[in-house]
Protein backbone atom coordinates (compact mmCIF):
# COMPACT_ATOMS: atom_id res chain seq x y z
CA UNK A 1 0.00 0.00 0.00
CA UNK A 2 1.03 3.62 -0.68
CA UNK A 3 2.12 5.75 2.12
CA UNK A 4 2.46 8.93 0.07
CA UNK A 5 -0.71 10.19 1.34
CA UNK A 6 -4.06 9.75 2.80
CA UNK A 7 -7.35 8.43 1.13
CA UNK A 8 -10.65 10.39 1.23
CA UNK A 9 -11.46 7.04 3.39
CA UNK A 10 -8.83 7.79 5.88
CA UNK A 11 -9.82 11.28 5.46
CA UNK A 12 -13.41 10.86 6.69
CA UNK A 13 -12.57 8.69 9.32
CA UNK A 14 -10.10 10.88 11.17
CA UNK A 15 -12.95 14.06 10.35
CA UNK A 16 -15.39 11.69 11.77
CA UNK A 17 -13.81 10.84 15.37
CA UNK A 18 -12.29 14.12 15.16
CA UNK A 19 -15.56 15.73 15.37
CA UNK A 20 -16.49 13.32 17.91
CA UNK A 21 -13.63 14.49 20.17
CA UNK A 22 -14.97 17.65 19.95
CA UNK A 23 -17.94 17.24 20.74
CA UNK A 24 -17.29 15.74 23.69
CA UNK A 25 -14.50 18.54 24.39
CA UNK A 26 -17.56 21.08 23.95
CA UNK A 27 -19.44 19.15 26.73
CA UNK A 28 -17.17 19.33 29.31
CA UNK A 29 -15.60 23.19 28.70
CA UNK A 30 -19.46 24.18 29.12
CA UNK A 31 -19.65 21.92 32.52
CA UNK A 32 -16.35 23.93 33.84
CA UNK A 33 -17.90 26.98 32.60
CA UNK A 34 -20.86 26.47 34.33
CA UNK A 35 -18.50 26.13 37.47
CA UNK A 36 -16.80 29.08 36.54
CA UNK A 37 -19.51 31.42 35.92
CA UNK A 38 -21.26 30.37 39.35
CA UNK A 39 -24.86 29.14 37.71
CA UNK A 40 -25.02 26.04 40.39
CA UNK A 41 -24.82 27.32 43.95
CA UNK A 42 -21.39 27.35 44.77
CA UNK A 43 -20.65 24.61 47.24
CA UNK A 44 -19.18 27.69 50.09
CA UNK A 45 -22.67 29.12 49.81
CA UNK A 46 -24.41 26.21 50.33
CA UNK A 47 -22.24 25.57 53.53
CA UNK A 48 -22.92 29.61 54.90
CA UNK A 49 -26.28 29.02 53.85
CA UNK A 50 -26.82 25.95 56.33
CA UNK A 51 -24.35 27.72 58.79
CA UNK A 52 -26.94 30.69 58.81
CA UNK A 53 -30.42 28.53 58.88
CA UNK A 54 -28.71 26.19 61.97
CA UNK A 55 -27.19 29.60 63.73
CA UNK A 56 -30.80 31.49 63.46
CA UNK A 57 -33.00 28.27 64.16
CA UNK A 58 -30.98 27.12 67.16
CA UNK A 59 -31.83 30.15 68.80
CA UNK A 60 -35.52 29.83 67.80
CA UNK A 61 -35.35 26.85 69.66
CA UNK A 62 -32.61 27.41 72.89
CA UNK A 63 -34.22 30.86 73.91
CA UNK A 64 -37.55 29.83 72.21
CA UNK A 65 -39.12 32.73 69.76
CA UNK A 66 -41.54 35.05 71.17
CA UNK A 67 -41.80 38.35 69.14
CA UNK A 68 -40.67 39.55 66.07
CA UNK A 69 -40.73 43.14 64.77
CA UNK A 70 -39.21 44.46 61.17
CA UNK A 71 -38.14 47.83 60.27
CA UNK A 72 -36.88 48.24 56.71
CA UNK A 73 -34.04 45.73 56.15
CA UNK A 74 -33.92 44.59 59.84
CA UNK A 75 -35.53 41.65 61.75
CA UNK A 76 -35.78 42.10 65.56
CA UNK A 77 -36.09 38.59 66.92
CA UNK A 78 -37.59 38.56 71.04
CA UNK A 79 -37.07 35.68 72.81
CA UNK A 80 -39.07 34.17 75.92
CA UNK A 81 -36.30 35.65 78.56
CA UNK A 82 -36.84 39.73 76.75
CA UNK A 83 -33.75 39.06 75.14
CA UNK A 84 -33.06 40.13 71.41
CA UNK A 85 -31.16 39.34 68.58
CA UNK A 86 -31.36 41.20 65.04
CA UNK A 87 -30.93 40.25 61.78
CA UNK A 88 -29.78 42.76 59.14
CA UNK A 89 -30.31 41.94 55.39
CA UNK A 90 -27.85 43.82 52.92
CA UNK A 91 -27.56 42.84 48.64
CA UNK A 92 -23.95 41.59 49.67
CA UNK A 93 -24.53 40.40 53.36
CA UNK A 94 -26.83 38.77 55.96
CA UNK A 95 -25.50 40.37 59.54
CA UNK A 96 -27.04 38.08 62.82
CA UNK A 97 -26.17 38.74 66.13
CA UNK A 98 -22.92 40.96 65.18
CA UNK A 99 -21.77 38.42 62.98
CA UNK A 100 -21.51 38.76 59.27
CA UNK A 101 -22.09 36.40 56.33
CA UNK A 102 -20.82 37.18 52.76
CA UNK A 103 -21.97 35.14 49.53
CA UNK A 104 -19.20 33.70 47.58
CA UNK A 105 -20.91 33.44 44.45
CA UNK A 106 -20.12 35.48 41.57
CA UNK A 107 -23.43 37.63 41.03
CA UNK A 108 -25.03 36.40 44.04
CA UNK A 109 -27.08 38.58 46.34
CA UNK A 110 -29.75 38.74 48.98
CA UNK A 111 -32.89 40.34 47.89
CA UNK A 112 -33.83 43.03 50.83
CA UNK A 113 -37.08 42.21 49.52
CA UNK A 114 -38.02 39.36 51.85
CA UNK A 115 -41.56 37.34 52.07
CA UNK A 116 -42.35 37.07 55.73
CA UNK A 117 -45.78 35.84 56.97
CA UNK A 118 -47.39 34.93 60.46
CA UNK A 119 -50.70 32.85 60.60
CA UNK A 120 -52.42 31.04 63.42
CA UNK A 121 -53.02 28.06 63.52
CA UNK A 122 -55.26 25.55 65.84
CA UNK A 123 -54.59 24.56 69.32
CA UNK A 124 -53.14 28.09 70.37
CA UNK A 125 -50.19 27.47 67.74
CA UNK A 126 -48.83 29.75 65.52
CA UNK A 127 -46.61 29.79 62.38
CA UNK A 128 -44.02 32.02 61.25
CA UNK A 129 -42.63 31.72 58.11
CA UNK A 130 -39.40 34.04 56.88
CA UNK A 131 -38.06 33.73 53.43
CA UNK A 132 -35.05 35.72 52.04
CA UNK A 133 -34.44 34.67 48.18
CA UNK A 134 -30.69 34.90 46.99
CA UNK A 135 -30.42 35.96 43.32
CA UNK A 136 -27.76 34.72 41.16
CA UNK A 137 -28.02 36.81 37.74
CA UNK A 138 -28.61 34.61 34.78
CA UNK A 139 -29.89 32.05 36.82
CA UNK A 140 -33.31 30.69 36.99
CA UNK A 141 -35.09 31.50 40.88
CA UNK A 142 -34.71 27.94 42.97
CA UNK A 143 -36.02 28.29 46.07
CA UNK A 144 -33.45 25.83 47.19
CA UNK A 145 -30.68 28.54 47.30
CA UNK A 146 -32.87 31.25 49.59
CA UNK A 147 -32.71 31.64 53.49
CA UNK A 148 -35.79 30.18 54.40
CA UNK A 149 -36.71 30.16 58.12
CA UNK A 150 -39.96 28.94 59.98
CA UNK A 151 -40.83 28.46 63.61
CA UNK A 152 -44.19 26.70 64.98
CA UNK A 153 -44.43 28.13 68.53
CA UNK A 154 -47.81 27.74 71.29
CA UNK A 155 -49.21 31.34 72.03
CA UNK A 156 -48.47 32.80 74.77
CA UNK A 157 -50.05 36.09 76.52
CA UNK A 158 -46.86 38.44 75.99
CA UNK A 159 -46.35 36.86 72.24
CA UNK A 160 -45.49 39.86 70.23
CA UNK A 161 -45.44 39.49 66.20
CA UNK A 162 -45.66 41.87 63.62
CA UNK A 163 -48.60 39.88 61.33
CA UNK A 164 -47.28 40.86 57.60
CA UNK A 165 -44.68 42.59 55.90
CA UNK A 166 -44.65 44.04 52.22
CA UNK A 167 -41.67 45.20 50.75
CA UNK B 1 9.67 4.71 4.71
CA UNK B 2 6.67 6.01 6.53
CA UNK B 3 6.19 9.96 6.18
CA UNK B 4 3.79 10.56 8.41
CA UNK B 5 0.90 8.93 10.70
CA UNK B 6 -1.07 5.68 9.65
CA UNK B 7 -4.40 5.31 10.15
CA UNK B 8 -3.84 2.94 12.20
CA UNK B 9 -2.00 5.20 15.11
CA UNK B 10 -4.32 8.01 14.29
CA UNK B 11 -7.05 5.92 15.59
CA UNK B 12 -5.39 4.70 18.97
CA UNK B 13 -4.30 8.49 19.55
CA UNK B 14 -8.04 9.17 19.25
CA UNK B 15 -9.58 6.59 21.32
CA UNK B 16 -7.29 6.92 24.08
CA UNK B 17 -8.39 10.75 23.77
CA UNK B 18 -11.90 9.84 23.91
CA UNK B 19 -11.93 7.37 26.85
CA UNK B 20 -9.74 10.11 28.99
CA UNK B 21 -12.37 13.16 27.80
CA UNK B 22 -15.27 10.41 28.60
CA UNK B 23 -13.62 9.72 32.24
CA UNK B 24 -13.20 13.42 32.68
CA UNK B 25 -16.68 13.83 31.85
CA UNK B 26 -18.31 11.61 33.54
CA UNK B 27 -16.50 12.85 36.76
CA UNK B 28 -17.74 15.94 36.74
CA UNK B 29 -20.81 15.04 35.70
CA UNK B 30 -20.89 12.92 39.39
CA UNK B 31 -19.69 15.77 40.63
CA UNK B 32 -22.45 17.80 39.52
CA UNK B 33 -25.35 15.59 40.81
CA UNK B 34 -23.70 15.40 44.29
CA UNK B 35 -23.61 18.64 44.23
CA UNK B 36 -27.38 18.82 43.25
CA UNK B 37 -28.50 16.52 46.02
CA UNK B 38 -26.87 18.40 48.26
CA UNK B 39 -29.55 21.14 47.48
CA UNK B 40 -32.55 18.80 47.24
CA UNK B 41 -31.63 16.29 49.57
CA UNK B 42 -32.58 16.89 53.60
CA UNK B 43 -31.85 20.29 53.02
CA UNK B 44 -31.14 22.49 56.32
CA UNK B 45 -34.23 24.36 55.99
CA UNK B 46 -36.02 21.55 54.97
CA UNK B 47 -34.87 19.42 58.04
CA UNK B 48 -36.47 22.23 60.21
CA UNK B 49 -39.71 22.07 58.77
CA UNK B 50 -40.21 18.52 58.86
CA UNK B 51 -39.27 18.84 62.27
CA UNK B 52 -42.26 21.41 63.36
CA UNK B 53 -44.42 18.82 61.20
CA UNK B 54 -43.72 16.47 63.07
CA UNK B 55 -44.58 18.33 66.54
CA UNK B 56 -47.68 20.18 64.99
CA UNK B 57 -49.18 16.18 63.72
CA UNK B 58 -48.39 15.22 67.51
CA UNK B 59 -46.57 12.03 65.45
CA UNK B 60 -44.60 10.98 69.26
CA UNK B 61 -47.63 9.77 70.17
CA UNK B 62 -49.07 7.74 67.96
CA UNK B 63 -48.75 3.94 67.63
CA UNK B 64 -48.18 1.42 65.33
CA UNK B 65 -48.70 3.38 62.42
CA UNK B 66 -47.53 0.95 59.95
CA UNK B 67 -49.25 -2.01 61.13
CA UNK B 68 -47.90 -4.40 58.57
CA UNK B 69 -46.85 -2.11 55.76
CA UNK B 70 -43.35 -0.93 55.32
CA UNK B 71 -43.75 2.52 54.13
CA UNK B 72 -47.45 4.27 53.64
CA UNK B 73 -48.10 7.70 52.04
CA UNK B 74 -50.33 9.74 54.84
CA UNK B 75 -52.05 12.87 54.20
CA UNK B 76 -54.12 15.06 56.68
CA UNK B 77 -57.29 13.06 56.92
CA UNK B 78 -54.94 10.99 59.06
CA UNK B 79 -55.33 13.10 61.98
CA UNK B 80 -57.53 15.50 63.83
CA UNK B 81 -55.93 18.55 63.14
CA UNK B 82 -57.83 21.46 61.29
CA UNK B 83 -55.38 23.20 60.15
CA UNK B 84 -52.73 20.79 58.71
CA UNK B 85 -53.72 21.96 55.28
CA UNK B 86 -52.74 25.76 56.19
CA UNK B 87 -49.43 23.99 57.27
CA UNK B 88 -48.86 22.07 54.19
CA UNK B 89 -49.19 24.57 52.16
CA UNK B 90 -47.07 27.02 53.95
CA UNK B 91 -44.64 24.40 53.70
CA UNK B 92 -45.00 23.70 49.99
CA UNK B 93 -45.62 20.02 51.21
CA UNK B 94 -46.82 17.91 48.11
CA UNK B 95 -46.04 14.42 50.04
CA UNK B 96 -45.73 13.04 53.62
CA UNK B 97 -44.19 8.97 54.24
CA UNK B 98 -44.16 7.22 56.95
CA UNK B 99 -41.86 4.28 57.13
CA UNK B 100 -39.66 1.38 59.12
CA UNK B 101 -36.89 3.78 60.28
CA UNK B 102 -34.59 0.90 59.08
CA UNK B 103 -36.32 0.25 55.56
CA UNK B 104 -34.73 -2.42 53.45
CA UNK B 105 -37.44 -3.46 51.30
CA UNK B 106 -40.29 -1.78 49.59
CA UNK B 107 -41.86 -1.67 46.10
CA UNK B 108 -39.57 0.92 44.57
CA UNK B 109 -41.45 0.95 41.80
CA UNK B 110 -44.27 2.83 43.21
CA UNK B 111 -41.92 5.63 43.81
CA UNK B 112 -40.52 8.56 42.28
CA UNK B 113 -36.21 7.55 41.00
CA UNK B 114 -35.30 10.41 43.20
CA UNK B 115 -37.71 9.28 46.21
CA UNK B 116 -36.08 6.29 45.66
CA UNK B 117 -32.40 7.65 45.43
CA UNK B 118 -33.19 9.85 49.02
CA UNK B 119 -34.12 6.22 50.63
CA UNK B 120 -31.08 5.11 49.65
CA UNK B 121 -28.83 7.56 50.67
CA UNK B 122 -30.15 8.55 54.20
CA UNK B 123 -27.93 6.43 57.27
CA UNK B 124 -29.79 4.11 59.98
CA UNK B 125 -27.47 5.49 62.79
CA UNK B 126 -30.30 5.81 65.35
CA UNK B 127 -31.69 4.33 67.05
CA UNK B 128 -35.92 5.01 65.92
CA UNK B 129 -38.97 2.93 65.25
CA UNK B 130 -40.22 5.29 62.65
CA UNK B 131 -38.90 7.96 59.72
CA UNK B 132 -41.53 10.71 58.86
CA UNK B 133 -40.44 11.39 55.04
CA UNK B 134 -41.38 14.62 53.54
CA UNK B 135 -41.36 15.83 49.76
CA UNK B 136 -41.24 19.58 49.18
CA UNK B 137 -42.45 21.10 45.91
CA UNK B 138 -41.01 24.56 44.96
CA UNK B 139 -40.76 25.64 40.98
CA UNK B 140 -41.01 21.80 39.94
CA UNK B 141 -37.99 20.91 41.90
CA UNK B 142 -38.91 17.84 44.42
CA UNK B 143 -36.68 18.20 47.53
CA UNK B 144 -36.75 15.52 50.68
CA UNK B 145 -36.35 15.53 54.29
CA UNK B 146 -36.97 12.77 57.14
CA UNK B 147 -36.36 12.69 60.62
CA UNK B 148 -36.42 9.53 63.10
CA UNK B 149 -39.34 8.77 65.69
CA UNK B 150 -40.71 6.65 68.44
CA UNK B 151 -38.66 5.05 70.38
CA UNK B 152 -37.21 1.54 70.20
CA UNK B 153 -37.08 0.15 73.29
CA UNK B 154 -35.83 -3.16 72.06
Amino acid sequence: MSKKGVTILELLISITLTSIIVLLLIEVIISLNKVNNNENYASDDEIKRTEIIKNIESDFFKLKLNGLTINDNKILFIFEDNSTKELTINTNSLIYDNEKYVLETKNATYSTCFKYNYQDLDNNYYLITLDIPVIIKNKKDFKGDDISLTYLGLKKENTNYQLNYTC
Amino acid sequence: MKKGFALLETIIVITFVSVSLLLLYGTFTNMFNNSEKNIIFDNASDIYKTYFLKEYLAMDNLNDLLKNENIINISCANFEKSDCETLIKNYHISNIYISKYDLKNYDKSKYKANFNEYLNSVTNKDNYLYRLIVEYKNNNTFSYASIGFGDNHE
